[in-house]
């Protein structure tokens, strides 16, 4: 594991029989494991499991937008909406049930509609009016910032003081045999997509038209088609985790979406996903959102400051990049 | 000997290259018209009055920082990259600017340069991991916005600080629209610049990176040199921010990241390279920042703000690829 | 080796001794040898993959040799960059262009010596009038300065190319297939140019397809072969170049076609047009290849995509099994019930998955075939993956294996084997055997046979004519998005195509 300081590792014999994209996902994981190791260091207290479990809870919120940003990088794309998609979500749940457990199933639904609907209107610009994946996403974001901002009279709005419904922070927060329920919904969350992407025929065209749209659609596959869906399940995920989030915290809070957009596209890419479409495994975007989450725990638990954080945090990115972004020209 | 020649004289005018070749851009300055007389009658229409130069100085002040941050913004658009640290270098340079400016002039030049030079440095290491460090320029100047944003909050930990009067007054003065003069001198620099060696070879670069080393380019230190000048444009945009505000905020600028990715979407140059113009961008500016005062007067809430604008994104940049595609349906 | 021909002149003035150059396992050159004199012509001939081009590049400075030695007026040099090659007056017509296709054609033709104005500025307004200038000193009328390279048709492209390097007073001049996308008239008013630039005393070194056009304008010819230097003559007559080039016989490169006497017809089409094509009618029958000829770029390509539901048909009507079909996507070409295949030109651009391994790059359009609600079926994928591997002898270590690492041959292989899973009945082949090496050339033949003896049928198209002749029952001759002419039986050779394909009227067969 010290071996991530070696910019030749994929020379060992025994990691260059593994292909490029198990062989980034290794590496993902090694570095959150490595992350651990320096917290125990620092506060030996870090690596107790009721830290380490809060740990992967933060994470966890990471991983859930992170699934949504691997779908659409994977076929080159990016979703900057992701922040407001996000947010909107998190306001909606709670203006729409009040904080009442009976209204809580519909308020979901709605916000899981909302989050597909984005993704539809992303796909379709995309698709259809050819505008870039940035643009699109990026006035897709402004637009979800002015309706929920604007909706919400600034979050002043008689039902913004409600809070998440009880049933909802349970099934995030309770704990089930020692392990808070988000993790088990991660998991089933990890599972599933990693089984979508690795044995079903939408995994094989997911990767396929990341590879080479052109040839794809010479192939049959429905490039416009599974464009759309991926945006749509980028939205999903994004709406999903302003639940979650709202369902942690209790409340919503305006901007909680922000910080979100670095951290999925970091995750993605730590987890050694091309941005170019076509590469990676999404565990290591599992692996890419826990080494992001540990490194921010062990600056504080270094008592590092705000602003050390953030440079850290960006310096640690590009050190990583350096070490394995750089494959991309293997074939 | 004499050698067969080759078909029939066919010329267009000069003029009518100029406008095929320019629709983009053009149909940019078509919407900023458009916006400015649409501004200018529903001013009227509730003011009883034209806008004066009270309206005309505020708008233009406002219209300041995005202005530059867009051409900052296109110039590495053209090299075929992306800058998405531009907030957080306007950031720094507008925490610099509020806490480090006396109100001698002499400091306002030598702080005003020592800004303009860290703008350079940020740009440098942007280029340098972008082409040396053949890295995705989306991911590092994701991670260098990180490690700007840092650095800003380190330089003013709290907002406050004060700009000089006389900087204010300089850059943006609150009583007259000169700012205007600013405007016309990125005007006048772009016609230079373009007419530069360096111009040139940074749309060569953005046109076809393989042909422009086979003509002699070189292209590493084209791609850096059009980091560099970003990274200056987006300081020199945050001193601007700094004189409008006339105070400082570690946070301020990070909108413009955004913003000014839009902006120079809306004026039609592409991300991938090699095409469009910051006249475009400065035109795409301003229309993004009339917008809001259309808004107001439009009685629209403020906070629909982002909404509107990107709506106007999306619908500008969807139109622009349709008046393409027609264009060339039509041949 | 250089002086093998008998016909030396005076010593080379650009030589390359015993060069070698691979790319991963595929040896390019090896141990090639190469000279050419001041004042001449020199054509460079060989098959595709050959090593010309590398050879070429070699000598540019854009690539360096694993071994061997350049000499430049008998010295030797290294070339260690492209600025270096120039440096000694070298010049260059790359088989892919270094145009900049968003700026004008005055700006590439100035690139990096743009007139200069005040300062650091460059002349924007004069640069026209100094392309002009330019251009018509070489003949040029048809070229306008100030458009833009992407609005160029490809042949003006070529030329723009053309026109830029030889301004640039070249010693030694290289032109890498420079008249692969020109027109007849394009070609004698290069040649013209070339002429004359050999009175100048400069070196010349061009490569060609195109047989007549090598004999009829160089001084010298040499032949390549699998990245060797074969012969140099400045005699040498067509038969026994080809043999040369190829290693083998005319009458043995290609299998003898058996009649194809099924009168069932596997697909008609009725007066297709749109895009670049107009008024395209034909029947394909079953077990019958029918080729398409014609010089490159008289819309065939465009007729494959737009059968194969890729392109653009804006009227016109296509039968399977005399029954219209509806073609919008090549989704609905593949289908069962339609049957139809296309393998494209580029296979690494159009066709293939790169990274992606044996076993995708098999399956994609037919995961129908092994799957249940959309859920991989993995031991039967795996089972129909093995039996196309064996029944086409694909050389590959596993299935999992990416198709980037396997030899062009065994790639274009997957390519046909995708649509022999799907058991497509119609077969689009476009120009498959590009790029792919004389041996597995003669399985493609094979394959091909095979499939037409099962009851399948062929659309052929190849951009060696020599190989629509000999592979074909009948040839629709192409030009200028029509059907220029059929042939059939004996009619059929590379000279009554080439002579069909250059006809100005309309004769229906
Ligand atoms: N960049 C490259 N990477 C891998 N293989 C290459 C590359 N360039 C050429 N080759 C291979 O080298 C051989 C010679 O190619 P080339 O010189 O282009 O032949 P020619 O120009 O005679 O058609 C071919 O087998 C080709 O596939
Ligand atoms: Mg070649």
């Amino acid at each position: 594991m010290s071996g991530q300081r070696n910019g030749r590792l994929s020379s060992l014999p025994a990691l260059r029989r593994l292909t490029p994209d198990r062989r980034r996902t290794l590496y993902a994981f090694a570095a959150a494991v490595l992350l651990f190791l320096i917290g125990a260091l620092v506060r030996p207290g870090f690596i107790e499991p009721s830290s380490v479990k809060s740990i992967l809870v933060v994470a966890s919120f990471v991983g859930f937008v992170a699934t949504g940003q691997a779908f659409v990088i994977l076929i080159g794309g990016i979703d900057l909406s992701v922040p407001w998609v996000l947010n909107a979500s998190a306001i909606l749940l709670v203006t729409s049930s009040l904080g009442q457990d009976d209204r809580a199933a519909e308020a979901v639904l709605l916000c899981l509609g909302l989050g597909l609907l984005t993704g539809l209107v992303n796909g379709l610009g995309i698709v259809f009016l050819s505008v870039p994946a940035v643009v699109m996403t990026l006035g897709m974001n402004g637009i979800m910032q002015g309706l929920t901002l604007g909706l919400s009279k600034g979050f002043t709005c008689h039902a913004c003081s409600s809070s998440s419904p009880a049933v909802v922070r349970d099934a995030i927060t309770n704990n089930l045999l020692g392990v808070p329920a988000d993790l088990y919904v991660w998991l089933g969350v990890v599972l599933l997509v990693t089984f979508a992407l690795g044995f079903t025929t939408f995994g094989r065209r997911v990767y396929a038209v990341g590879n080479n749209e052109r040839a794809s659609y010479l192939a049959g596959v429905n490039v416009r088609l599974t464009t759309v869906v991926l945006y749509m399940l980028s939205g999903l995920f994004a709406a999903f985790t302003g639940i979650a989030l709202v369902g942690y915290g209790g409340s919503p809070s305006l901007g909680i979406g922000d910080p979100y957009l670095f951290q999925s596209i970091a995750a993605v890419v730590i987890g050694g996903m091309s941005i170019l479409g076509g590469r990676g495994s999404y565990l290591g975007v599992v692996a890419g959102s826990i080494t992001l989450v540990a490194l921010v725990s062990v600056l504080q638990a270094m008592n590092m400051p705000d602003y050390g954080r953030s440079i850290v945090y960006g310096v640690v990115v590009l050190l990583i990049l350096l070490l394995y972004g750089r494959e991309e020209r293997e074939v | 000997m004499s050698r067969p020649k080759l078909g029939q004289s066919v010329r267009r005018s000069r003029w009518s290259h100029f406008t095929a070749q320019n629709v983009p851009s053009l149909l940019a300055l078509l919407i900023l018209i458009a916006t400015l007389v649409f501004y200018a009658v529903l001013f009227s229409t509730s003011l009883g009055r034209l806008p004066g130069n009270f309206e005309l100085t505020s708008t233009t002040n406002n219209a300041m920082p995005l202005v530059f941050s867009a051409v900052g913004q296109t110039i590495v658009f053209l090299s075929r990259g992306i800058d998405l640290s531009v907030g957080g270098m306007m950031d720094i340079s507008n925490s610099l600017a509020a806490t480090r400016m006396g109100g001698s002039p002499g400091s306002m030049v030598l702080w005003s340069i020592i800004i303009l030079l860290v703008g350079a440095a940020g740009g440098l290491i942007n280029g340098l991991l972008v082409a040396l460090g053949r890295l995705q320029p989306i991911l590092v100047t994701l991670a260098t916005l990180s490690i700007f944003q840092g650095v800003a909050i380190k330089v003013l930990p709290q907002p406050g600080g004060k700009v000089p009067t006389g900087y204010t007054d300089f850059l943006t003065n609150p009583g007259h629209p000169w700012a205007l003069i600013f405007i016309g001198l990125l005007v006048l620099f772009w016609l230079a610049f373009r007419r530069t060696a360096f111009g040139v070879a940074i749309y060569a670069v953005g046109n076809d990176e393989e042909s422009a080393r086979a003509n002699g380019i070189r292209v590493v230190r084209t791609r850096v040199g059009a980091y560099v000048v970003g990274g200056m444009f987006a300081a020199a945009a945050g001193l601007f921010l700094a004189a409008t505000t006339t105070s400082g905020d570690a946070t301020a600028g990070d909108s413009y990241t955004l913003t000014s990715i839009a902006a120079a979407f809306l004026g039609g140059t592409t991300i991938f390279g090699g095409r469009g113009s910051a006249l475009g961008s400065i035109a795409g500016a301003l229309v993004l920042s009339i917008l809001i005062s259309v808004l107001f007067f439009a009685g629209i809430n403020q906070l629909y703000e982002d909404f509107y604008q990107g709506l106007f994104l999306v619908l500008a940049v969807a139109l622009s690829a349709l008046v393409g595609y027609f264009l060339r349906r039509k041949k | 080796m250089t002086g093998a021909d008998g016909t030396e002149r005076s010593s080379p003035i650009i030589e390359a001794v015993g060069v070698s150059k691979s790319f991963g396992a595929v040896r390019a050159l090896s141990e090639a040898s190469f000279g050419a004199g001041a004042g001449e012509v020199h054509g460079l001939v060989g098959e595709n993959g050959a090593g010309k081009s590398t050879l070429i590049k070699i000598l540019s400075g854009v690539l360096r040799p694993d071994s061997g030695e350049i000499r430049v007026e008998g010295q030797r040099v290294e070339l260690s960059s492209p600025q270096a090659a120039q440096a000694l007056g070298i010049r260059t017509v790359f088989q892919e262009l270094t145009l900049l296709p968003w700026m004008t054609v005055a700006e590439n033709l100035l690139i990096r010596r743009e007139p200069k104005g005040f300062g650091p500025l460059l002349r924007r307004r004069e640069m026209s009038s100094r392309a002009e200038e330019m251009l018509a000193s070489l003949g040029i009328e048809n070229i306008d300065p100030l458009e833009l390279v992407a609005n160029l048709p490809l042949d003006q492209r070529q030329i723009v190319e053309i026109v830029r390097t030889v301004t640039r007073e070249p010693k030694i001049l290289f032109l890498d297939e420079p008249t692969s996308s020109l027109a007849m008239r394009e070609v004698e008013w290069l040649f013209g140019l070339l002429n004359q630039m050999r009175g100048e005393g400069r070196c010349i070194v061009f490569t060609s397809h195109r047989w007549r056009e090598v004999e009829s304008v160089a001084d010298r010819i040499t032949i390549f072969r699998d990245g060797r230097h074969v012969e140099t003559h400045a005699e040498i007559d067509e038969d026994h170049a080809v043999t040369l080039m190829t290693g083998r016989k005319v009458e043995t490169m290609y299998p003898e076609l058996p009649p194809a006497d099924d009168e069932e017809v596997a697909l008609e089409v009725r007066n297709l047009g749109g895009g670049s094509l107009s008024d395209i009618s034909f029947s394909l029958h079953k077990g019958e290849i029918l080729g398409v000829g014609g010089l490159e770029g008289q819309g065939q390509r465009d007729l494959f995509l737009a059968l194969f539901g890729a392109g653009e048909k804006s009227e016109g009507d296509i039968l399977i099994d005399g029954k219209p079909a509806r073609i919008r996507n090549p989704n609905d070409a593949i289908r069962a019930k339609l049957g139809i295949a296309l393998v494209p030109e580029d296979r690494k651009s159009e066709g293939l998955l790169l990274p992606m391994s044996v076993r995708d790059n098999l399956t994609l359009p037919v995961m129908k075939l092994f799957s249940a609600g959309g859920v991989i079926r993995s031991r039967r994928e795996m089972r129909l993956v093995q039996q196309m591997v064996e029944r086409l002898q694909i050389r590959l270590r596993g299935s999992e294996q990416a198709v980037a690492t396997l030899s062009g041959g065994n790639q274009q292989k997957v390519l046909v084997g995708r649509w022999l899973l799907a058991d497509s009945r119609i077969l689009l082949l476009y120009d498959v055997t590009r790029g792919v090496d004389v041996a597995t050339k003669h399985d493609i033949y094979e394959l091909m046979l095979a499939l037409i003896s099962e009851g399948r049928s062929i659309l052929f198209y190849s951009s060696d004519t020599e190989e629509v002749a000999h592979l074909s029952h009948r040839v629709l001759v192409m030009r200028e998005g029509r059907i220029n002419a059929e042939l059939k039986g004996s009619e059929i050779d590379a000279e009554s195509i080439v002579t069909a394909a250059l006809r100005e009227e309309d004769v229906p067969a």
